[in-house]
């Protein structure tokens, strides 16, 4: 990848507030045009990170590269990055339309410039109806997307999302999102969108960063993300994960209480006890007596498949099932695959996966 | 539930306010007998109404020369308390240091002292013999003004009096403006000035009004302070109106002055309701 490809790299990256570190010697690259989640709990440093990016918050440590330009001690003001807001921060007292041009007259644009790209850009975002409407006057999803708009319309290099679909409700959160997706798609902008969410961070991102502790944790596609969680952390919080301490037996693993499960697929081998994970959709559930036996605790309908909570020895676990699966008492498990981590890190053929792929 | 409050209000409020204006309008029966049996220079009559009253105080030169030192006097506090008030708040809301924070405590501390005790010592500051005086003395300035008993010491005297007011109502209103609103224009590319120009002053046109309103009317109807510090005459209403009711024994002209000063506050008090009813429509409150 060459320095052009790179729309936003931090580099060692450190702030500390009221005494603490809250982001520790981040490292981050996201190409040009591509939408990178920041995913983690509160407090692990997400919106401190992304307040940095946008100059709100200037680095003790490190620097902001944004196409190459190092922007670490620039105010906002002066930097090419745009951000929505996690309440949309709408100036109340002026209508959608100035509201969208508020940035372009800053810049004394031509008024005829102005017009046509605010409209422009209102009409990108579906709200050339409510131009000459107040914030207040439209619903929260209209509000979102006015914001959206307040940003893309000075055309930065790097549009900034905080958390801007917190507000929303679930039905409408999912509509936005993909708005947003399709938008940000659409013109190709370098995006970072934070979040804790982890179904938004999967459905919408090219790249996730998960963070904990203010460091990145794992910085990957989401697929690998959920596949291969590179530490036991990212493995808890992206998904369900069924973990247990176990040691590698031929076949399989055997748990406490000396219960082995058949294994397909193990991430590593070796002596000693590791820490397993085994993804629900990855328990094999049958009627037969091919592997452990656990009895059915509770079944869980989820639609097209069911959720069973299982007891297996001293052990519950969960499996994601077929709904076609007839009601039992008594079922067989076996892994499929299965992860194996240890001193918190993924080993893969008794190599730790790097936490950055 | 609203009634034993609007009873209140209608008996001990209003019907005085009805009587008093019956009374201006020549009708010295019932509830306004009494004061008509002991008052001079009355303009009365058994039938209909007559400004006379009116015509007497309108016509007379001192309250023309008074009318206008209230006016003035009315303007310019309004005008310095917004200002500095405005100035204070916005450095506390910008600013956060031992500074500002002296300085908020320090802003509210007139309003802890009562003002019959802060005329007297704003006078003796500003006397012949006060403190402004002896200190141009000793740097060679003798010829410096006394501003004791003077309108300027008046006009002092009621910007010390409203400061308090007006910072907790200016810093209440700028502390409602989310810090996100100010990133958002930062971020949008404004400076410092635009933010406060375009973001903060728009956002507080109600604190402000109301600033401006209350501390118009206040000074229009105030009596400690002009009293105590000002001049004998051109002086603010309200001793005048204490000087025809106490002094001259003339309650119908009091009362009517009573009544202009009440059409210039309900003048103020409108400015009050239109900006309140403007904001409520922008804020989607009212349609």
């Amino acid at each position: 990848m060459s320095a052009t490809d790179i729309g936003l790299d931090l580099q060692h990256v450190s702030k500390d507030l009221g005494g603490r570190t809250i982001v520790d010697d981040l490292q981050l690259d996201v190409r040009t045009g591509e939408l990178t989640c920041l995913l983690g709990p509160s407090g692990c440093g997400k919106t401190t990170t992304l307040r940095m990016i946008g100059g709100f918050l200037v680095p003790d440590r490190g620097r902001v590269l944004i196409s190459g330009q190092d922007v670490t001690t620039l105010s906002p003001d002066k930097r090419p990055t745009a951000m929505v807001f996690q309440n949309y921060a709408l100036w109340p007292h002026m209508t959608v339309f100035k509201n969208v041009a508020f940035g372009l007259r800053l810049r004394k644009l031509p008024k005829a410039e102005v017009k046509e790209r605010v409209e422009g850009v209102l009409d990108l975002v579906g709200l050339t109806h409510h131009v000459h409407s107040y914030p207040a006057r439209i619903s929260g999803g209209e509000q979102q997307r006015v914001a959206l708009a307040r940003a893309l319309v000075l055309e930065p290099k790097v549009l900034l999302l905080d958390e801007p679909l917190s507000n929303l409700d679930a039905k409408l959160r999912v509509r936005v999102r993909e708005d947003i997706r399709e938008i940000q798609q659409r013109i190709g902008i370098t995006t970072v969108f934070v979040t804790h969410d982890q179904d938004e961070a999967l459905s919408i991102s090219d790249r996730i960063a998960v963070m904990s502790g203010g460091k990145v944790e794992q910085y990957a596609d989401a697929r690998s993300l959920y596949r291969e969680p590179a530490t036991t952390f990212v493995a808890g919080f992206v998904g369900t994960m069924n973990t247990y301490e176990a040691t590698v037996v031929p076949g399989g693993v055997a748990l406490a209480g000396d219960l082995v499960v058949p294994c397909g697929d193990l991430s590593a081998t070796g002596d000693g006890v590791w820490e397993v994970g085994v993804r629900p959709e990855d328990v094999r559930v049958s009627l037969d007596d091919a592997g452990a036996a656990a009895d059915v605790l509770r079944e869980v309908p989820r639609g097209h498949y069911k959720e069973l909570v299982l007891r297996a020895g001293p052990h519950e676990l969960r499996a994601f099932v077929g709904s076609d699966l007839p009601p039992a008492d008594r079922v067989s498990i076996s892994f499929a695959r299965a992860l194996l981590y240890r001193d918190g890190v993924l080993h893969r053929s008794a190599t730790p996966v790097p936490a950055h792929s | 539930m609203v009634l034993p409050p609007v009873a209140v209000i209608a008996v001990f409020i209003g019907f005085p306010v009805v009587a008093a204006i019956a009374y201006t309008l020549g009708r010295a029966g019932g509830p306004n007998s009494v004061v008509a049996s002991l008052g001079q220079r009355q303009f009365i009559v058994q039938k209909g109404v007559t400004f006379d009253a009116y015509r007497d105080i309108l016509s007379n030169p001192t309250i023309h020369r008074d009318l206008w030192a209230t006016v003035w006097v009315t303007i310019v506090v309004t005008l310095v308390v917004v200002a500095v008030s405005w100035a204070i708040a916005l450095y506390l809301r910008l600013t956060d240091s031992w500074l500002a924070r002296t300085i908020s405590a320090l802003s509210v501390v007139p309003l802890f002292i009562p003002v019959v005790i802060a005329s007297y010592a704003i006078l003796v500051f500003y006397a012949s013999d006060g403190f402004i005086k002896t200190v141009a003395y000793h740097l060679g300035f003798h010829g410096f003004p006394t501003l004791g008993y003077t309108l300027t010491c008046v006009t002092l005297g009621e910007i010390w009096v409203n400061i308090p007011f007006g910072v907790l109502m200016m810093s209440s209103g700028l502390n409602g403006v989310p810090n996100n609103l100010i990133e958002a224009a930062r971020d949008s590319g404004a400076t410092m000035p635009r933010v406060v120009r375009s973001i903060l002053l728009p956002m507080n046109v109600i604190p402000t009004v109301i600033v401006a309103t209350f501390t118009a009317i206040y000074v229009l109807g105030s009596f400690t302070v002009p009293y105590l510090t000002g001049p004998t005459a051109p002086n603010l209403l309200g001793p005048s109106m204490a000087n025809f009711f106490n002094s001259f024994n003339q309650p119908q002209q009091a009362e009517v002055l009573a009544i202009v000063v009440f059409v210039l506050a309900l003048g103020i008090g409108a400015v009050y309701v239109w900006a309140n009813v403007r904001t409520g429509r922008r804020s989607g409150l009212q349609s």
